[in-house]
């Protein structure tokens, strides 16, 4: 069989970013893809940033730290693969990469002031879009220091989309603002805190939002922003140049849904965005498609005695509506997201979590098998 | 003893995709056919559950939909529109104040203030009252999916632990207090007979248990499948492998789901309710089929 779109994409590019809404199969399409990459003689890297250790489950590996461990060889040849090239496999702790971003960049007077600051801590773990930002940064990091042939990116579980997209640029957003400059500028020229802030303590505003938070979280946050703003020039610069990658030819997007139909909307609109960002999407995977139940089956059931007859009359009816009803959705997918081409991997009898089990999902992407309409 | 006894806040939360709007949605009809006043709440999200409940969809304010029944999809700017006039009393304030491009921008860098306002507003509904009684009997919070549910959770402590003594840190306490409060508040987390959602819900629970502080009152496991073939009848299909096969992959799917119940039972050691897989198109219809399998949570097994 021909190899898939998918697979003539991945063959020219060295960056891949898995995305679409919790639950529907990212982490095993990531790890899949780059397993398949390592069979094929390819060096790839899987990264993924999933708190529940999805990856450390599908890999049998108990758990990964922030560091790429490579898959034993053994582990391939137990499944019957042979892997090519190196494979490997990283989770991504958010807490210690930005803490390992602050220690690299932020002047060495203030690292420890940032690292220790409250608003610090909060914007390294629970800030909205900040996992988003991160997972991105360091996919810049492994894919300019690193040699993989190809790096596939699991991303976080998304709530939104726009999260994932606009991230670098909400990022920048928060640093590069002008009330920002305009709060910290002539502080920094005194070579004093707060100066602006100072000002900006007697006006109607400053005492109005005090109401609201509380004056000394003004002054709190001010001196983190102080302590910050030697980083803004980094982040800047690191943003722009993250945002460059996912924009780039040698990345690809490859945007994993289900086909129950309460998923479709929401894949529909990830793929609008991506497409209004320039993303270059190489592939919609339909994960988890129930294949059709074929007519003869029902011939040969209906010879069966009963009580099996009905059992598996009932069960065929079962299946071929799951079929029907995953028919329709793939369809309306396909002419809502045209012209990006669609992969369908059917649902195996049980979970996923073997290499075996990702080896034949990758299958399915690289187009070896085809769901049989 | 029932998993769901007089908490008037319920929060549905799991891993994605496991039907935690549907089991949000079915619950709060339950209630509200039991007669109490009921809101269902989306956290700033594509609104599912209205839809669910067969009318359209809500948006930002509290709508009415059907007797005791109540939904809203509470999102950020007006949350925090609200919470900022609760405190400032005046609109003319408001708009010269939070209409500001600088305090608008220091307000975006508050720390999860968008969670808090959100979740502030749920919890004043909560407090609410009408005359001598609660506004709300119940208010059902179908909740973001694992990772991003401990963190909206976690918000009020957060700030609690982050900000100085003010009145942003009075406001986290009164609703970190709340959502630890087990005669209030009930987690309860949706799963499917998988392994991967059978390993997050056991993880959140551990999580919201000891780090948010919420009570997980009991697991709805979805979509699980009754065993049909017995052993015997497998073997007699071996001249239909197709047929086989099927038969097999149910079986196989029917063990896997009641292997995985009792795995969920031992290691969290909370109520275990099943919602049979529905082979229905999605339908209020359906949405009752699911709620009809619920009552076990306040009527005990």
């Amino acid at each position: 069989m021909s190899p898939s779109a998918l697979s003539r994409a991945l063959a020219s590019a060295d960056t891949v970013v898995c995305v679409g809404s919790g639950g529907v199969g990212k982490t095993t399409v990531s790890a899949a893809l780059a397993l398949r990459a390592a069979v094929d003689a390819r060096s790839s890297l899987v990264c993924t940033i999933d708190p529940a250790k999805r990856l450390a489950n599908s890999l049998g590996l108990e758990a990964l730290g922030n560091a790429e461990t490579p898959i034993a060889p053994e582990r391939l040849a137990a499944a019957g693969l042979k892997a090519g090239a190196p494979m490997h496999a990283m989770m991504l702790d958010m807490k210690r990469t930005w803490d390992e971003f602050i220690e690299q960049h932020a002047p060495a007077d203030v690292r420890e002031q940032i690292l220790k600051n409250r608003f610090y801590q909060s914007l390294s773990s629970t800030l909205a879009g900040s996992q988003e930002y991160i997972a991105m940064e360091k996919l810049w990091q492994l894919r300019t220091h690193r040699d993989y042939e190809l790096i596939v990116l699991d991303t976080p579980p998304t709530a939104h989309a726009l999260d994932f997209l606009d991230a670098p640029n909400r990022v920048l957003d928060f640093l590069d603002n002008e009330a920002a400059r305009w709060l910290l500028t002539p502080a920094l020229a005194a070579g004093k805190i707060g100066l602006r802030l100072v000002n900006l303590g007697g006006s109607y505003a400053a005492k109005t939002i005090a109401r609201f938070t509380g004056a000394e979280m003004l002054q709190q946050l001010a001196d983190f922003m102080l302590a910050f703003s030697g980083l803004n020039e980094g982040f800047r610069e690191r943003a722009h140049q993250t945002r460059s990658l996912m924009a780039a030819p040698s990345t690809a997007f490859v945007l994993v849904t289900g086909a129950a139909p309460e998923r479709l909307d929401e894949a529909v609109y990830f793929h609008t965005l991506l497409c209004q960002h320039e993303m270059h999407v190489a592939a919609l995977v339909v994960n988890r498609v129930h294949p059709p139940v074929a007519s003869f089956d029902f011939e040969a059931a209906k010879q069966l005695p009963a009580p099996l007859k009905d059992k598996v009359l009932a069960t065929l009816e079962e299946n071929a509506l799951l079929a029907a009803q995953d028919l329709q959705g793939i369809e309306r997918l396909r002419e809502q997201c045209a012209p990006t081409p669609l992969l369908e991997v059917p649902r195996f009898s049980v979970d996923v979590h073997e290499l075996s089990g990702l080896w034949r999902i990758g299958t399915y992407l690289h187009g070896d098998v085809r769901l049989e309409r | 003893m029932a998993a769901l006894s007089d908490q008037r806040l319920i929060v549905v939360s799991g891993k994605g995709g496991v039907g935690k709007s549907t089991v949000a949605a079915a619950l709060a009809l339950c209630f509200s056919k039991r007669g109490l006043r009921t809101l269902i709440c989306e956290v700033n999200t594509k609104e599912r559950a209205s839809v669910l409940l067969g009318h359209p969809e809500v948006g930002p304010e509290i709508k009415w939909l059907e007797e005791n029944l109540w939904a809203v999809n509470v999102r950020p700017p007006e949350a925090m529109r609200e919470y900022a006039l609760m405190k400032l009393k005046l609109e003319s304030i408001y708009n010269a104040v939070f209409e500001n491009r600088l305090v608008r921008y220091f307000l975006r860098f508050v720390p999860s203030l968008a969670e808090l306002v959100m979740l502030g507003k749920i919890l004043f509904h909560l407090r609410e009252r009408n005359a001598d009684r609660p506004r709300f009997d119940r208010i059902v919070v179908d909740a973001p999916a694992t990772g991003h549910a401990i963190t909206f959770f976690s918000v009020p402590q957060v700030l609690l632990d982050t900000v100085p003594p003010g009145p942003l840190a009075r406001d986290a306490e009164w609703m970190r207090d709340l959502l630890v409060d087990p005669a209030m508040t009930a987690a309860l987390l949706v799963c499917l007979p998988e392994e991967m959602p059978v390993n997050e819900t056991i993880e959140l629970a551990h999580s919201f248990e000891r780090k948010v502080g919420l009570h997980v009152a009991a697991v709805v496991l979805n979509s699980t499948v009754a065993p049909r073939f017995q052993e015997g009848e497998l073997a007699r299909l071996a001249a239909w492998p197709s047929l086989e096969q099927l038969a097999k992959a149910h079986a196989q799917r029917a063990a896997v789901a009641e292997e995985l119940g009792k795995k969920l039972a031992t290691q969290l050691a909370r109520p275990l309710v099943s919602v049979p897989r529905l082979y229905l198109p999605f339908s209020r219809h359906a949405l009752e089929e699911v709620a009809r399998h619920l009552s076990p949570l306040w009527e005990g097994s």
